[in-house]
Formats: structure tokens, C-alpha cells, sequence
């Protein structure tokens, strides 16, 4: 087990070196000066802003040795600043982890529980009515974009129905506005967000448990007279489950990434409209920062996924 | 994509299966504002270039110049009125804008309209904008030159204190003067406005309220500099004590006090009790008890949260959302405003081909502006811009108009063939051979458009060869400036925005100023007069010279006449095109009164909403 989790640990560093390396790399080959991502064009360029600026940011330096001064502030926490406005990278992620974290915890929740009874169901009751309207289901999932669901939920539920009071954008935190109001701001874009990833669990769960279905041990359950829901939920979902935890795993972190549209459509203090400014602006601090840190949580949540896997499947814990 | 043409699609994703669905936002947005700052440099121009076919006679029919005064049919403008009506106190609006303020630092950081409308709830300026175009009192009660516009005293009024308590008067101007001369955003406008910023003595307290700005040089419409964002009045011992910390607890004299800033999502302010101002029945302002700031920057649903009642104020400077909310009218008052500001593009006038008048002229004579102004989502709403003012402009020049090279392609063609079949061509390219040129916007879909229709025409002439690139906005900004020592930038034809509804010194001054030492030099200027951001590096003495006696009086005929040599200087010269003045908006539930009536002390009226700038201090609900 130790070697395992050592394994992993190494995985997890050899990968947040790579990515915060590349980052780095790529946004210091950007065409134009970097001083003119730091001052605004209007500001004065005198010699003494410029070699003060240069000092800074080291940025007379290779950018091996630049990458070696972020990397010796990133290991103790201090991912830099923002260019604009001056903010602790840190402290802007700190404030947006709960945003978009909430909304992929949310999106996979709500994914789950409607792919699981679906995909079970479907390959249950592979080739029937209720397969066919899952399989449908399916297809409108995987075709439409999430922007584009989100649009119209905004459309369908505030303007024109004004279902719950829901609201059509932004956010309200926990610790401002209550649980309740929270989740009134966190449900509609949690759907748009859901709705690929539901799609996707729920064939990738349906082909599973046709196969697992067919297993000798499935029928013998059955020639044992056990009942078909107690077959479903005790021998077929486990094995069954195997891609589908995985494929949760890289999921999560497609989401957590993947964010950016919706948060743009609703107006979301996430990580990924901050990201998106971050590079529009050229704030290469927050660029750099926000990608390292969805590098880590990404590798993270996929080694937690591993350590589930070897939970659920003892062939895996004994190898 | 319009809104109904959106809502049809999302019908029928609900009423059947839809195989796929790849809409887009709306494509009929504005362009981005790509930046407020706009420098005009000439290198040497019309290096051995002909005069284009453009010396029309006077007698060309005068049909089709737009006459002072007239407003594209679609152009809506929100009458600017004053109000028997007394405000009512209570309630909150808020206020859907297009994105966050970078920061509440005036001095420091960079603020454009959605970020004009929160740093005026929380500072007060100096002088304020009248409706008439002239400058009124604000912060400072009153103000006066001497005779020859070098030095302005100010009057601050009296028993104006900060948020924190701290009494405003001419001892904080010698304690903001320190912090604006460094300032990245203050500074630059006190030079331009002839400040020389490293004079400890340009600002200074002469008696307890009363300050004077020592000049180098004559302006006459100083005042203006002091009604624009980078010089709000914040208090300097706050700033100077919270650093960074400033933009998220800002402090200064304003109608609203930050109470919670939410970055990216919202800013709550509250009702400044202590408020200076009192309306005309002698009622405290402000009326509204909060103002909440959302950035939302989706078009869309920045006014599906309007309809929706999640927001009850929403602005947008794009078209496509203006012409959505005029028919999603029901309930909702629209503030419109169409002004100066106009959209299009710059030549790099030091740098082949466009160094050659022929090639700027050609090119801008094969510009369809309506054409442009049709992908931009324009068409009716906005007229095809030939200056930097609109035609309701008090400035703008009916001459200066019939002189800006019009659409005509075959004369475009002719123009730049002469260009072409020069042996002497800037591009050193064999004669005969097409031109190179990159044409550069940011990756805004309206912009593409646009710029798709530029290319498109510019191709068809078989003359010219373009290479569209997108970039982000830094990265545009950044191209243009380029890098000392020369600031000369890695641009060609790129998509840019002109003049605001300010005095004319305010951008023109600042920008038409050699753009690096040597071309100071060259035109016998102290090499320290250089500014990076004249963009399109095209510098004329006689322009400057214009300029500068355009601030050495205060006769409007005069400076109207000395304007009017610059845009026809333009005319001329062509360093940049246009396409379409730019409509903007605000609009509010119905029950959200006073954007268009607000006045200033001394009782008269305000400018309105200008570039979807809102001043909400003499806002109240009419429920």
C-alpha cells in the first residue's frame, strides 16, 4: 500500500512539474513585451518603471531561471500576483475553488443520480420502450452543448416561467445568503453542466450491465430464484461500476476546467471565468497559477479514483 | 443570433429531438471596446506618394454628407430632461454590467464604462458634465483660469467629508498630487493636459479650500481632464495605508459606500448618509438605499436577468442587445445614447505600405462602410462615422464630413493602382504586384465579421493581398504599442475605437504627440514629448499646432474652426477608418427613474448617460 500511495505521490509531482512547466513555457513565448502585460499602455515607460518592473519579475532572465523562481515560491504557497489589480493569486483561488467546485460536485451528483437507474434500467431492459426513450435521451445529452442547455434553462425557467424564483445569474454564497438561496443559484447552470456527462454515464453504465448481465453468475443467480432488483443492485451494478467510477474520475476534472462557458453564461465567480480574464488579459500569474492548481486537483481526484477502484474490485487490491 | 430566433430553437429542443443544436451567442454585438487610448502618430508620411484623385471640388454634392444634427433612423436617443418630480427614498436597483472593474483604484486602474458607473457611486469628481457640453461644478464649487489658461484655481465647497470621516479640502489635493504623479492612470492625462507631473508645485493648496494647477503650457479646457475617471477624488491617506487593499474598500466623498465587493459576482453599495448633496427641495441625496453591481458578460443573459427581474438595470454598448431590448420593451425604459465614440481601424503609418497616403486612401475608399456597420449589427442604428464626432455633436464639421474619402471602389481601385505601378514603392515589392497587408481585431464574432467584410472587398480589388489574424485584447493593445526605444508596433491595418463625448483636447491632444524620441527630434520637439500609445504613429506638425491653439482659447468658434483643421487633416492623411458611431445603453425596469434628469448643484442639467455611464446618486424607484 505504501508503495502504492508513494507511486501515486510521484505521479502527482512528475505531472504538476510538466504542466506547470508547459504553462509557463507557452506564456512566456507569447508575442509582445511582457512589461506591457504588467503596465496598462497608458502608463509611463520611463526607464526607472521599466527596470523596477524588470527586477520584479526577473524578466531579463532565461526562462528556465524564471520558472526556477516561481517553482521555489509555488512549493511554499506563494503563487505569485496578479498583473492587474495586485491580488495573491492564492487568495483568488481560495475564493473560487468553492464556486466551481460546488458547481462539478453538483453536475456529477445530479449526473449520477439520473445515469445510474437509467443505465441500469437500460440494460436491463435492453431493446424496450424505456430503453429506447433513454437512448434518445442519450443523444440529445451527448448533441447539445452545455452553453447551449443553459441558455435555455435561463430562458425557459426565469424569463418565461420564473419557476421558483430561480434566478437567472449569479451567485449566492453559503455564508452570505443561506443554503437555500445557494442552491437556487447552483441549480440551473449545475444542469446545463450535468447534462453531457449524464449522457455519457448512462450508455457507458447500459453497455456495461448488458455484458455484465450475460455473466454465468447472473443467471445462476437467477436460476436461484433471487429477485431481479436484488440482482441488479448486488451482483450486476459492482462489477459494472469499473469504467463508470473512471471515467467519473477524469470527469471531475473535465468539469472542473470545463466551466468556463457556463460560468460566463451565468455569471459565476469560478475559477474558469477568472481563468479566461486571466488570459485575455494576459495575467500570466493567474494563468499559471489557476492551471496548476486544476493539474493537481485533477491528478488528485484520479488517484482517489484508483483507491476506490481497489475498494471496489479485490482482483486489483490483490495485484 | 437574435433573441427570437434563439427562443424558437430552444421551443423546439423542448417540444422534439433535436439532433444537434450548434448555435452562438448573439452575432450581433458591437465590437469590444478595444481601447480607450487612441495616439496618432505620423511617422513621415506620403513618402513619395502622389496626392490620391481625391482633391474633390468644393461644389461635390453635399447630398450625401450627413448634415450637423441628424440621427440614423434607428438611432434613439434618450432625451436628457430636468424633472418637477421629487425622488422617493428606498430600494435597491441592481445593476447587470458588462464586466467587473479591474480595481477601485482611480489613479491605478484602468476603468471604462461598466467600472465608470461603481467608481462614480463611490467618488465624486471634481466638475461634472452638463448636458450643454460645458463643465459645471462638483466637488469643486467653482473654478477659474488666468488669461492665459497656465494656471486654475479650484474652489472646493466646503463641509464634504469622506466615508471614513475625513474632511475633504485643499490639503488632500497636496496629498493626492504625490499619488497621481506616479499614478499609471493619473499621470498620463496631467501631462497630456499640460501638467509637467515632476513639479512638486503643479498642484497646490493656496488657502484652506482653494488649490491651483500650474500649467507649462495654455489649456483651456483643463476642466475636462478633471471630469474623466483617472482623477476622481479618493482620500490619500486610505490609499496610501491600504495599498492593494484600496480596490476592495475604496474610500472617497461619493453618494454610496462599499459594503461588500464580491469580485466577479457582486458589489454591494450603501447610502452614504453624509452626502454633500441635497436635491432641490432640500432632500438628502442619494435616494436609493443600495446599488448592487453584477457583472454579468454574456449579452444574452445579461438581459434575460433584466426580463427575468434577477437584475432591474442593465447596460450594453453592443447593438445586436439594443435592438433585443427594443422589443422586450414591455415594462422596460430604455436610456439610449448614440455619441461620439466610433468604431473602425488604424493604419501603422511608419511602416510599408501604409506609409503611402495612396494605400490608406485606396483602401478606406474601398471600405463599405455600411456594409461594416451591417456585420457589426449597426444597420439604423448607426451612421457611417467620417470624424471623430458624431453628426449631433456640437463639434462635428459638415466640411470635414464632405472631405473623408467615401465609399466609391473603382475610385479606391484607381487610387491604389497608382500606388501599385510605382517603381519608388515604400514595400520595395516590383511594381504591378499586389500589396500585403494584416488586418488584425480581436476575436470578437462582430469584429470577425467586419473584418470579413473588409477583407472580402479589399481582395475583390485583385489589388490587395490580406492576411486576417485574431488575437486577445492584450495582445492587440500590445502590438500596437510596441517596445522602446521606437514604439513603433508590429501592426498594419488594425481594428481600433475613437473619441468619447469628452472636450476633444482630452483624446486628441493626448494622442497626436510624436510617438518616440527621434520623431520629436525630427520635427524640432523635445524628445521628452513623445507618448508610446499614438498607436498608428502618424504625427503632423500642423495638426499638433492645431491642437495646441485649440487649448489656448476659450472662444467655441475658434477651437471649433482649429478641430475641424484636424479632421480634415484626417481627411487627407487617412491614418485611420471608421465604421459606425456606437449606440449604448441602460435599461431599467420602468419603476427606476432619474438617468436622464439628475442635475448638478447649481441646477443645471447633467449630461444623461453617456457610454451607458449611469449616475445613480439622483436615482430613485418610482413603486
Amino acid at each position: 500500500m505504501l508503495k502504492v500511495l508513494l507511486a501515486r505521490l510521484g505521479r502527482l509531482i512528475v505531472t504538476l512539474l510538466a504542466v506547470s512547466f508547459l504553462t509557463f513555457a507557452l506564456g512566456a513565448s507569447l508575442p509582445g513585451d511582457p512589461i506591457n502585460s504588467i503596465l496598462p499602455p497608458e502608463s509611463p515607460r520611463d526607464a526607472a518603471t521599466i527596470s523596477r518592473l524588470t527586477d520584479e519579475f526577473n524578466l531579463d532572465q532565461p526562462v528556465l531561471v524564471r520558472y526556477g523562481y516561481w517553482l521555489k515560491d509555488a512549493v511554499r504557497g506563494d503563487l505569485g500576483f496578479s498583473y492587474i489589480g495586485g491580488q495573491p493569486v492564492g487568495d483568488i483561488i481560495k475564493d473560487r475553488v468553492p464556486v466551481t467546485g460546488e458547481l462539478a460536485i453538483l453536475a456529477t451528483l445530479i449526473a449520477i443520480s439520473v445515469a445510474v437507474p437509467f443505465g441500469i434500467i437500460g440494460g436491463y431492459k435492453e431493446g424496450q420502450g424505456v430503453d429506447k426513450i433513454s437512448s434518445a435521451g442519450v443523444q440529445i445529452g451527448l448533441s447539445v452543448p452545455s452553453f447551449i442547455a443553459g441558455i435555455f434553462l435561463i430562458w425557459l425557467l426565469t424569463v418565461k416561467t420564473g419557476f421558483l424564483g430561480l434566478p437567472s445569474t449569479g451567485w449566492n454564497r453559503i455564508s452570505d445568503k443561506g443554503i437555500w438561496a445557494n442552491l437556487k443559484s447552483a441549480i440551473l447552470p449545475a444542469v446545463a453542466l450535468s447534462l453531457s456527462p449524464m449522457a455519457f454515464y448512462t450508455r457507458l453504465l447500459r453497455s456495461d450491465m448488458i455484458g455484465t448481465l450475460k455473466e454465468d453468475y447472473v443467471l445462476s443467480a437467477r436460476a436461484k430464484g433471487l429477485s431481479s432488483s436484488y440482482i441488479l443492485g448486488r451482483h450486476a451494478l459492482r462489477p459494472s461500476s469499473l469504467s463508470l467510477i473512471t471515467i467519473i474520475g477524469i470527469q471531475i476534472g473535465i468539469l472542473l476546467g470545463g466551466t468556463v462557458v457556463i460560468e460566463q453564461i451565468f455569471a459565476l465567480p469560478g475559477l474558469g471565468s477568472r481563468l479566461l480574464k486571466g488570459i485575455n488579459d494576459r495575467d500570466l500569474q493567474i494563468v499559471q497559477g489557476i492551471v496548476v492548481f486544476i493539474a493537481f486537483v485533477y491528478v488528485l481526484v484520479n488517484t482517489l479514483v484508483d483507491f476506490i477502484y481497489m475498494a471496489i474490485d479485490p482482483r486489483i487490491r490483490k495485484r | 443570433m437574435s433573441k427570437r430566433w434563439r427562443n424558437s430553437l430552444a421551443l423546439l429542443l423542448a417540444l422534439a429531438l433535436v439532433a444537434t443544436a450548434c448555435g452562438g451567442s448573439d452575432g450581433d454585438s458591437e465590437p469590444a471596446d478595444e481601447s480607450d487610448n487612441v495616439e496618432v502618430e505620423s511617422g513621415d508620411t506620403d513618402d513619395g506618394g502622389n496626392d490620391a484623385p481625391e482633391d474633390e471640388p468644393e461644389d461635390e454634392p453635399e447630398d450625401d454628407v450627413v448634415a450637423a444634427g441628424t440621427e440614423a433612423e434607428g438611432d434613439e436617443d434618450t432625451e436628457v430632461v430636468a424633472t418637477e418630480e421629487v425622488g422617493r427614498y428606498g430600494g435597491t436597483v441592481t445593476y447587470g454590467i458588462e464586466a467587473e472593474a479591474t480595481g477601485l483604484r482611480p489613479w491605478e486602474d484602468a476603468c471604462s464604462s461598466p467600472c465608470i458607473n461603481m467608481a462614480t457611486s463611490v467618488f465624486d469628481k471634481m466638475v461634472e458634465f452638463r448636458s450643454d457640453g460645458t463643465y459645471g461644478p462638483w466637488l469643486a464649487e467653482e473654478f477659474s483660469s488666468n488669461d492665459d489658461f497656465t494656471v486654475w484655481t479650484f474652489k472646493i465647497r466646503e463641509g464634504v467629508t469622506f466615508h471614513n470621516g475625513e474632511p475633504l479640502n485643499a490639503a488632500t489635493m497636496d496629498a493626492i498630487y504625490p499619488i497621481w504623479q506616479t499614478g499609471a492612470q493619473s499621470a498620463g492625462p496631467l501631462g497630456s493636459a499640460g501638467m509637467d507631473v515632476e513639479d512638486p508645485t503643479a498642484i497646490q493648496s493656496i488657502s484652506e479650500y482653494e488649490f491651483t494647477v500650474t500649467l507649462t503650457r495654455s489649456n483651456s479646457a483643463l476642466p475636462a481632464i478633471f471630469e474623466r475617471p483617472q482623477l476622481l477624488i479618493f482620500e490619500p491617506g486610505a490609499a496610501m495605508d491600504m495599498a492593494e487593499g484600496f480596490s476592495n474598500t475604496p474610500v472617497g466623498t461619493g453618494a454610496f459606500e462599499v459594503e461588500t465587493r464580491d469580485l466577479d459576482n457582486e458589489t454591494v453599495m450603501v447610502r452614504n448618509e453624509n452626502w454633500w448633496m441635497s436635491d432641490a427641495e432640500g432632500n438628502q441625496l442619494p435616494y436609493l438605499d443600495s446599488l448592487i453591481f453584477r457583472p454579468i458578460p454574456d449579452e444574452g443573459t445579461r438581459l434575460d436577468s433584466l426580463l427575468s427581474g434577477t437584475v432591474n438595470a442593465m447596460q450594453t454598448l453592443r447593438q445586436g442587445t439594443i435592438r433585443d431590448a427594443r422589443d422586450s420593451a414591455d415594462g422596460l425604459t430604455l436610456y439610449e445614447f448614440q455619441g461620439n465614440n466610433v468604431g473602425g481601424g488604424m493604419f501603422n503609418v511608419a511602416v510599408p505600405p501604409y506609409d503611402d497616403v495612396r494605400v490608406r486612401r485606396g483602401l478606406t475608399q474601398m471600405n463599405n462602410q455600411e456594409a461594416v456597420i451591417g456585420a457589426l449589427g449597426g444597420t439604423g442604428i448607426s451612421l457611417p462615422g467620417t470624424q471623430w464626432f458624431s453628426p449631433d455633436s456640437v463639434w462635428y464639421s459638415e466640411k470635414a464630413a464632405a472631405a473623408w474619402p467615401q465609399f466609391d471602389f473603382a475610385a479606391g481601385q484607381e487610387t491604389l493602382q497608382g500606388y501599385i505601378d510605382d517603381p519608388a514603392r515604400s514595400d520595395g515589392k516590383a511594381a504591378g504586384e499586389a500589396i500585403e497587408i494584416e488586418l488584425s481585431c480581436p476575436p470578437d464574432p462582430t469584429l470577425i465579421a467586419a473584418m470579413q467584410v473588409l477583407e472580402q472587398l479589399w481582395s475583390s480589388s485583385g489589388l490587395v493581398d490580406v492576411n486576417l489574424t485574431n488575437y486577445d485584447q492584450q495582445t492587440h493593445i500590445n502590438y500596437a504599442l510596441g517596445a522602446p526605444p521606437d514604439w513603433l508596433g508590429e501592426h498594419g491595418a488594425h481594428c481600433w475605437r475613437w473619441s468619447s463625448d469628452n472636450d476633444p483636447s482630452t483624446e486628441l491632444n493626448r494622442q497626436l504627440v510624436p510617438y518616440n524620441a527621434e520623431n520629436a527630434v525630427a520635427n524640432g520637439l523635445p524628445e521628452t514629448l513623445v507618448s508610446p500609445t499614438n498607436f498608428n504613429n502618424y504625427f503632423d506638425p500642423e495638426v499638433l499646432g492645431a491642437l495646441n491653439a485649440a487649448i489656448a482659447t476659450d472662444n467655441f468658434e475658434e477651437r471649433y474652426a482649429l478641430y475641424e483643421t484636424v479632421m480634415l487633416a484626417f481627411a487627407e492623411d487617412v491614418p485611420l477608418w471608421y465604421s459606425g458611431h456606437t449606440a449604448t445603453l441602460i435599461a431599467t425596469e420602468d419603476s427606476v427613474v432619474g438617468l436622464n434628469s439628475w442635475e448638478l448643484p447649481d441646477g443645471t442639467l447633467g449630461v444623461g448617460h453617456p457610454a451607458a455611464e449611469g449616475r445613480w446618486n439622483q436615482v430613485y424607484l418610482d413603486e
